[in-house]
């Protein structure tokens, strides 16, 4: 991803081309197959409370549905995921549940804003429960994390509860850590689904 | 109040529907009783064309797709020969799956719980101490149970258990629709072959499967039910996109609805979605900057703008009565799991003609409208269903232009509605009566 960004992403998706999707499937290769995280890959403790303070921040955001500092958790340039066959595949060859760019998780938001999108009349209600986190930095400027989720949901009286993993690339954005990508793996990806109109 | 029927009055074969489908009206039981759910799984899941998967899904020789028939378990399959088969996933032993996968390669399945194993063309070919059954017992008798009728449309694979419609060729239950999957069909490319499932999106529905069927050709709620996604489109990216020719006064606009006989039906969108580049009036889709600049380079302005209009989907509502629903560029599956519970899979398609960049916005765009629209209109379905719980309030209303005298019939039958209208339900209720009005002979091959 370039951080140097001419254009800007609420409005402009250059951004996403095919060298992007070719990070994306690598990185969820990554987050899938790292099994052992050695020492000297681990980041410093600084770093390592900054992205997860983010990463908690994210899902609080999401909870609250604090949805302005919510998107603001994220780098400009960013992917938010949820593939819809289990591990993630290709999002060029298959479809995802979901796979937005900035500009179309701005539409998501303000979807919800109008207060007409009746999947979230009234708004659904969630906790998240994130554990189980790994880090792990391969270069200067970004950390990839791993971290388990529950969310419970609850709409009117129906309730339900989704869980997975989530993949993680975090970037610094001029000495602030952002989400440049976060992929959610639900545990039943490849099944039917409720109605996920939330943020995962 | 109509009296809710029963049982075995609902099994008597002189049993009428009448009093429940009426001209403008459907009486709540035929969405929220669990008999006429069960009749339903026979009378009309076994006993017309069902589409059961796409061919595309089993390309190589030795592959399958778990699905559902009504409540049945199936497996599609390809044998090694080249042959499609649609087997029931039951062991002819004591009934356990035979294939506990959802998709695959595979020759054979053995049954986990005593090893009996069939061939993927549904032939039982091994038993373990078989010597202990007795001398008349023969393996040929143990084959799986099949689905007897196959028949494939385009790539578009169906099968049914009623003789009675088996042995009528599929585009005669089809009839005109079959011209409309070829349309579908045009618009991408013309050549289904080429046309490939690239996954699916399956949503679980807290509702009766014809809450779901019943919007198929609903051409009254995208204004009000999207009113969030047309909303939105307007604020963030101005007007004229997308949906908007939905927003205000559709009757008087070119779309229309119609009724195509056997249940089927359709809504075209297509004198509104093409007045003007269908791609440039799409709401920006990720990556489309990179796609469109890609293309211009390597095959020129003129067909990458081509190839991008077939981008954002082909403008046609076709449903194929009861399971079967093109919408874009994907089509959608309704399997009815019980009375209150239903799997809707949206299945997206790729195409072998066309550069990867165009496949890949082509998906983009085809995943937008299940969570921007599909998630309001899922949310409306429950809502409906959650009122038809109410014993004092019967009816379900479906005549909207059944009095304004505004219907035209063709020499073909194919009766030619206002896109609002109602046509599409009252269509599909009159195949519904007519199909749960008897009772098939259906058979296992
Ligand atoms: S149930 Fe299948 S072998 Fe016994
Ligand atoms: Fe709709």
């Amino acid at each position: 991803m370039n951080s140097s960004i001419s254009r800007d992403p609420s409005h402009d998706s250059s951004y996403v081309d095919d060298a992007l999707y070719a990070r994306l499937v690598a990185l969820a290769t990554d987050w899938q197959s790292r099994s052992v995280i050695k020492r000297d890959e681990r980041p410093i403790n600084e770093i390592a409370a900054d992205c997860t303070a983010l990463i908690n921040a994210e899902v609080r955001f999401a909870d609250s549905l604090e949805l302005e500092s919510w998107i603001a958790c994220y780098a400009p340039e960013c992917i938010y995921w949820i593939p819809a066959s289990y591990g993630g595949g290709d999002p060029r060859q298959e479809i995802t549940h979901e796979i937005h760019d900035r500009r179309r998780l701005e539409d998501r938001i303000a979807r919800i804003r109008t207060g007409f999108a009746y999947s979230m009349v009234p708004p659904v209600r969630t906790t998240h429960v994130l554990g189980n986190f790994e880090m792990w930095s391969l270069e200067a400027k970004e950390v990839r994390a791993r971290a388990n989720f529950i969310i419970d949901a609850v709409n009117n009286d129906r309730r339900r509860v989704l869980s997975g993993w989530i993949g993680y690339s975090l970037v610094d954005v001029d000495h602030q850590w952002r989400i440049a990508v976060k992929q959610i793996n639900l545990i039943d990806a490849d099944q039917p689904q409720g109605n996920n109109s939330f943020f995962l | 109040m109509t009296r809710t029927p029963k049982g075995a009055e609902l099994e008597d074969k002189s049993f009428c529907w009448d009093d429940r489908v009426q001209p403008g009206r459907v009486h709540r039981s035929l969405y929220v009783d669990r008999e006429v759910f069960d009749l339903e799984q026979r009378r009309i899941f076994g006993a017309t064309w069902i589409y059961l998967a796409h061919e595309s899904e089993l390309a190589e020789s030795d592959t399958f797709v778990a699905r559902r028939l009504g409540p049945r378990p199936i497996i599609v399959t390809r044998d090694h020969k080249g042959m499609l088969h649609a087997l029931i996933n039951r062991c002819t032993h004591r009934g356990a799956a035979v294939c506990r996968a959802t998709a695959g390669k595979a020759r054979y399945f053995t049954c986990g719980y005593h090893g009996w194993t069939f061939s993927n063309d549904g032939a039982c070919v091994d038993i373990p101490l078989d010597d202990a059954y007795g001398p008349a017992f023969e393996k040929r008798d143990r084959n799986l149970g099949r689905v007897p009728f196959l028949a494939t449309y385009r790539g578009f694979i169906f099968g049914t258990l009623n003789p009675k419609k088996g042995e009528q060729p599929l585009t005669d239950h089809l009839g005109p629709a079959a011209d409309r999957i070829d349309e579908w069909i045009a618009h991408n490319g013309g050549d289904h072959t080429k046309i490939r499932v690239a996954g699916a999106q399956r949503f679980l529905v807290n509702g009766n499967w014809k809450c779901i069927y019943d919007n198929a050709g609903d051409g009254y709620h995208p204004e009000y039910s999207h009113q969030s996604l047309l909303r939105m489109t307007q604020e963030r990216h101005g007007e004229g996109m997308d949906l908007d020719y939905f927003a205000g006064g559709i009757d008087a606009t070119p779309m229309y609805s119609q009724a195509l006989g056997n249940g089927h039906t359709f809504i075209d969108q297509r004198p509104c979605m093409f007045e003007s580049s269908v791609f440039d009036r799409q709401r920006p889709q990720p990556g489309r900057e990179a796609v469109a600049a890609e293309l211009i380079r390597d095959v020129g302005e003129q067909r990458a703008k081509a190839q991008l209009e077939t981008v954002p989907g082909a403008g046609m509502n076709l449903s194929i009565f009861p399971s079967l629903l093109f919408i874009g560029n994907q089509f959608q599956v309704i399997t009815p799991l019980a009375v209150d519970r239903t799997d809707l899979s949206w299945f997206a398609t790729s195409r072998d003609d066309m550069p990867s960049g165009v496949n890949t916005l082509r998906l983009r765009t085809q995943e937008d409208f299940p969570m921007f629209g599909e998630v309001d209109d899922n949310a409306n379905f429950e809502s409906c269903f959650d009122g038809m719980a109410v014993p004092e309030m019967e009816w379900v209303d479906i005549s909207r232009h059944l009095h304004t005298g505004v219907e035209k019939v063709d020499e073909a039958g194919v009766v030619t509605a206002p896109v609002s209208s109602d046509l599409h339900m009252r269509s599909y209720y009159k195949e519904w009566k007519r199909l749960m009005s008897s009772e098939p002979e259906l058979v296992l091959g």
